[in-house]
């Protein structure tokens, strides 16, 4: 299995542990990555696709155009990169007035875009193409006795026809299974399928009302799970859940859920060093890491 | 009699918004508020509310509104609503319009991406890169100047930037 690793800018930029983590894992469970020469910005939604249609479309026409180039499907971690560069092909493929003007647009660069890659999140991949079993057999279930809480990405969920792969959309499961597959137990509570809030200008804008509801969240988490550690598939889910505790505990919170993006705890079972796959976050993650010693 | 912002309204504001016109089959129905996040902002984002500030043509209104910049891009809305008025679409059609009408929307990000394919600085954390084991560069388009060239003349002849070229042009 091949695909064109989509890093977007978060990922390599602010937590390349996590790039580390992806680019280590993945060839373990047989998957290449291939790197893609001259990729941008996906466009993420607060930039060109809030000015003008044409641009947001020519600039994921410029990425498909080098995946398609190569003759391979996307592989993203990131919600917005997969929902926007999903959304953008979906006009691409599906509107033959865009196609063409995009390809108008990128005719000068040498460039031009059909649709043919498809782009695929990790834990779609993850699950439905490596499977759980793979998973398990190749690690040992190493996170044996480990409460775990999942934070599902909602740019992997919604609208579903268009970005979707697990179901139902409302009430996903397959993150949960794959943490299952590390042998860690998934517990359930009241927030589970609630937005992280960290994308957008929320948390930018309303800095107490977006901490009040992460907060929901994690005190939901505390009072009815015996969660450690939170696992999410998604750089934004990541950082947010993360960061925000440490706002909170500046205040009076309280809060010490350790976060995990999934490759992460993967490259850990398989025996990476943590230094290198795991070693950025607010939230101390000694307690977990000192597990795999 | 204060006066009535209704008849001044122009009627055409939805398909300057959005030529497909789905928002009109808008019931007001609140689906789109009842899980959305950023519905607890402050102010809050009522796309419900700006579904009917378009339809209804309140394009001063319109305008002013800061609440569709808050929203976190999770589509909660575009799952949910009954009507298939795509009020996430919406909300970036609208950022959209604001944008085409009034420079001062335009998000500084884009002057990023025009000057280096990115907001964040991607090509420049190479120390820690190199300490956690990964290729110190990764081929982003800042490594191929004659390409980034290419990509900003592609952007150049898009409207909005062609009509505010200034931005893109100070700091080059
Ligand atoms: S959910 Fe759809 S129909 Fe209901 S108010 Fe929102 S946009 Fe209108
Ligand atoms: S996509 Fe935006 S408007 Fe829709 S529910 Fe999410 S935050 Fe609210």
């Amino acid at each position: 299995m091949k695909y064109g690793l989509f890093l977007g800018c978060n990922t390599p930029a602010i937590r390349p542990d996590v790039e580390r983590a992806i680019r280590v894992s993945m060839p373990k469970l047989d998957v290449e990555l291939i790197d893609l020469e001259g990729y941008v910005c996906c466009p993420a939604f607060g930039t060109f696709p809030s000015t003008d249609e044409e641009a947001y479309l020519s600039v994921s026409g410029w990425n498909l155009s080098l995946a398609e180039k190569k003759g391979l499907d996307l592989l993203v971690e990131c919600g917005s990169c997969y929902s926007s560069l999903s959304m953008g092909r979906e006009h691409i493929t599906h509107d033959e007035k865009k196609k063409a003007r995009v390809n108008e647009l990128l005719a000068p660069t040498g460039r031009t875009v059909e649709g043919k890659s498809k782009v695929r999140h990790i834990t779609d991949v993850l699950y439905n193409e490596i499977g759980c079993e793979k998973i398990t057999k190749t690690i040992g279930k190493q996170l044996d006795g480990l409460h775990a809480v999942i934070q599902y990405p909602c740019h992997t969920l919604f609208p579903h026809e268009l970005v979707g792969f697990d179901s139902p959309p409302a009430r996903p499961h397959i993150l949960g299974n794959l943490v299952e597959a590390l042998g860690a137990k998934v517990d359930h509570f009241s927030c589970e399928y609630t937005c992280c809030g960290g994308a957008g200008g929320f948390h930018r804008s309303s800095a107490i009302e977006a901490k009040t509801f992460a907060q929901r969240k994690l005190d939901a988490i505390k009072q009815e799970t015996k969660a450690e550690i939170v696992v999410v598939s998604c750089i934004t889910c990541l950082m947010h859940l993360d960061n925000v505790q440490k706002e909170l505990n500046e205040g009076n919170g309280n809060y010490d859920l350790a976060v995990f993006d999934y490759n992460q705890l993967l490259a850990l079972c398989m025996g990476f060093d943590p230094q290198q796959v795991a070693s950025i976050c607010a939230i101390p993650r000694d307690k977990i890491i000192a597990r795999f010693s | 009699m204060p006066p009535n912002p209704l008849a001044q309204a122009n009627h055409d504001l939805w398909k300057e918004v959005d030529e497909s016109g789905e928002l009109r089959y808008c019931f007001n129905c609140s689906t789109c508020i009842s899980g959305c996040p950023a519905s607890e902002a402050n102010p809050p984002l009522l796309i419900r509310n700006l579904a009917r500030m378009v339809i209804l043509g309140l394009e001063d209104e319109l305008l002013e509104e800061d609440t569709p910049w808050t929203c976190v891009t999770c589509s909660r809305c575009e799952e949910m609503c009954p009507q298939d008025v795509k009020p996430f679409e919406l909300c970036l059609a609208i950022r959209r319009w604001q944008s085409q009408n009034d420079e001062t929307r335009i998000p500084p990000s884009i002057v990023e991406i025009y000057h280096r394919g990115y907001t964040q600085a991607v090509e420049k954390n190479t120390e820690q890169r190199k300490s956690l084991g990964l290729p110190e560069k990764l081929p982003v388009l800042t490594e191929y100047p004659e390409e980034l060239k290419k990509f900003q003349e592609m952007l150049m002849k898009n409207e909005v930037i062609k009509e505010n070229d200034y931005m893109f042009k100070s700091g080059e």
